[in-house]
């Protein structure tokens, strides 16, 4: 490019970061709120009781199994564990002879939620709860899977390029991080609000990206795999060999006692959790019973998994061990999901993840900013700035207005109605869409302050919501000992007080006046 | 962001420099775009070769090359894409990727001449 490596590196910066910078922000946004999947599902389904361990609930999973569905192909059982008090229990129903496999089910069709602590039946509200940030934070929504995962992984590219070439920009990377000016120029301190919500988190948002990339690697580079195998099909085979399907004998046996094999596991695994129980042809005796260990065990996100003889419960075969290079593979997979991260570190990930969305954020103001100085007229700006201006303001108040939007649909429509969990996610859109187009009928200082307002306010309030329409209240869970759901209506108002924060600093804003010899110099330099 | 840095030149020189080595904006889209097309296309390609050719000379077992060679794509891909807007030269970039991507796909139609894929 025209000018000095490090002028090319800052305008590759600038615009890698502009084109997919929403996107990016919504990414950024849903993928920290995935950190507390469990925790965001446990909120959205009220019904559901407190964490449990999953000794007492295998037993009670068999049994509503074997009531329900006697003579499945297979049983899935998932475990509760520290953070999760339901056992979701699923089952595969016998194929008849030519039927073709078949298709995923959606959620609803066998299968059911127990409580893990007394094995009943929950009847929980519909709804996808954590699992539709976590869905949308690398796939996206109303657009086919594939593409919207290509489109992640675009995005993901040109962040990873933005901080390469950010970081190149930065010869002063070191120094920045101690330096922030609040009071200088609106330009000197978005930039250095930037810069400090980057650099303090460097290491994680250039890890948090690649890793990223890494999980969807098979989609986005297969080359590595098909130039050694003929099939996806025969690499799988290799790395993942899964136990050929054996047919009914037709002759019943009884199970064998499932917390015997989870133990049994647990052991062989020097006290590793269970996680993940699949049975295939219960109740014959060609039983086998598969445990997949939890996947917050080990960094590593592949637990691996064994397999027991379904009658006698001896163990038959161990899932194998993977090279160094697979296991690195699933390390870097298991840094990405932050599984393994106990309570402290989830939160240092949180916090870091939201200093990634801050950085993002300001970058997107900073593009505004710098270039607001700049326009021959800052009253008319052209139709290219005005864009970018309102879909900041749209998308940095209406993501987080968007997804407070989807726990107030999880509270407030009908338990019974149709398309319930649909339409949660719809909130999404409404709250988003909406903050951008209240973002383009307003003037900018007021549409700043007015959505950021707006969304602390949808934020803030949710905790009462949730005490006005069910169980879920602040007292409750004081009372009862609840501290991920205490520490949940806390965090909401948290990040309502940010967003208010946020929202006050931009109503008491006041534009630097332009020295005139500086605004006649940069006219005739468009950036 | 290196404006504020480059704005504390002397104007008047400045000015001048900048008129002077200042192509006209179509040259400069047109050259953007064709570095944005290297560097995306292009980049893919060359990504996507090297992976491959790594897959198959890497020592150890195939499932292991293969792994290895996947992780390190996207930081070949990365870096590929930050070369084509750092040289100085629009056409340095393309000759280098498509030559390179040449060679890469020699190299790996006579690796799997010699020993087909399982």
């Amino acid at each position: 490019m025209n000018g000095s490596f490090r002028q090319s590196m800052a305008w590759l910066h600038t615009w890698t970061g502009l084109v997919f910078g929403w996107v990016l922000f919504a990414m950024f946004m849903t993928g920290t709120a995935t950190y507390f999947r469990p925790e965001i599902t446990r909120w959205m389904e009220p019904e559901t009781g407190p964490p449990a361990s999953y000794g007492a609930t295998a037993n009670a999973a068999v049994a509503h199994l074997s009531k329900v569905a006697p003579k499945a192909k297979s049983w899935s059982i998932t475990l509760p564990d520290e953070r999760q008090g339901v056992t979701r229990v699923s089952w595969q129903p016998e194929r008849k002879p030519g039927e073709e496999r078949p298709r995923r089910r959606g959620r609803g069709q066998n299968q059911a939620t127990l409580d893990a602590a007394t094995g009943e039946v929950v009847k929980a509200r519909d709804t996808r709860g954590g699992e539709f940030f976590y869905r949308f934070h690398f796939q996206l929504h109303y657009m086919p899977v594939i593409f919207g995962r290509w489109m992640a992984g675009l995005c993901a590219m040109f962040m990873l390029v933005a901080i390469v070439s950010g970081v190149i920009t930065h010869k002063r990377i070191f120094k920045d991080f101690f330096t922030f000016r609040p009071k200088k120029t609106a330009q000197r301190s978005w930039l250095d609000a930037h810069n400090l919500t980057a650099v303090l988190a460097l290491p994680f948002h250039a890890m948090i990206t690649y890793t990223g990339l890494v999980t969807l690697m098979g989609l986005y580079m297969p080359w590595g795999v098909q130039a050694n195998y003929k099939s996806d099909q025969a690499y799988f085979a290799e790395v993942f060999p899964q136990s050929e399907e054996i047919p009914r004998s037709g002759v019943a046996a009884p199970l064998a006692p499932l917390p015997l094999i989870l133990h049994k596991a647990s052991d062989a695994w020097g006290g590793g959790r269970p996680w993940i129980v699949n049975v295939s042809n219960p109740g014959d005796a060609t039983a086998r019973v598969e445990v997949t260990r939890h996947s917050g065990d080990k960094l590593s996100y592949r637990g691996g998994s064994l397999t027991f003889d379904g009658v006698t419960g001896a163990m038959i075969s161990e899932s194998p061990k993977a090279g160094p290079v697979n296991v690195t593979g699933g390390a870097m997979y298991g840094l990405h999901m932050g599984r393994f991260a106990d309570p402290v570190l989830r939160w240092f990930y949180f916090l870091a993840s939201l200093a990634g969305c801050a950085m993002v954020a300001t970058g997107l103001v900073l593009w505004t900013v710098k270039r607001r100085q700049q326009l021959p007229d800052p009253e008319k700006p052209y139709f290219g700035f005005r864009l970018v201006e309102r879909l900041n303001i749209g998308t940095i108040a209406g993501v987080p207005a968007g997804m407070a939007a989807m726990l107030w649909a999880n509270r407030l429509l009908p338990v019974e109605m149709a398309g319930r969990s649909a339409w949660e996610v719809n909130a999404v859109f409404v709250g988003w869409g909406g903050m951008i187009l209240w973002a383009t009928l307003r003037p900018t200082r007021k549409a700043w302050v007015e959505t950021l307002s707006a969304a602390a306010f949808l934020v803030a309030a949710l905790p009462f919501v949730s005490a006005l329409t069910t169980q879920r209240n602040l007292a409750r869970s004081l009372m009862t000992g609840d501290w991920a759901m205490l520490a949940f209506d806390l965090t909401l108002f948290a990040l309502g007080g940010l967003l208010a924060f946020c929202a006050w600093k931009a109503a008491r804003y006041t534009a630097p006046v332009k020295p005139k010899r500086r605004a006649a110099k940069l006219a005739e330099e468009p950036a | 962001m290196t404006t504020s840095t480059t704005l504390a030149a002397p104007p008047a020189t400045k000015a001048k420099s900048a008129k002077a080595a200042k192509p006209p904006p179509w040259r400069r889209r047109l050259d953007v775009a064709a570095r944005g097309v290297a560097a995306i296309f292009l980049g893919y390609l060359f990504a996507a070769l090297t992976t491959a050719v790594l897959a198959r000379v890497l020592p150890g077992p195939r499932a292991e090359a293969s792994m290895a060679a996947t992780l390190l794509s996207f930081a070949v891909y990365a870096s590929v894409a930050v070369w084509a807007f750092a040289d100085a030269k629009t056409w340095r970039v393309w000759l280098g990727l498509t030559a390179g991507s040449g060679l890469l796909a020699a190299i790996l139609w006579l690796s799997l001449t010699l020993e087909p894929r399982l």
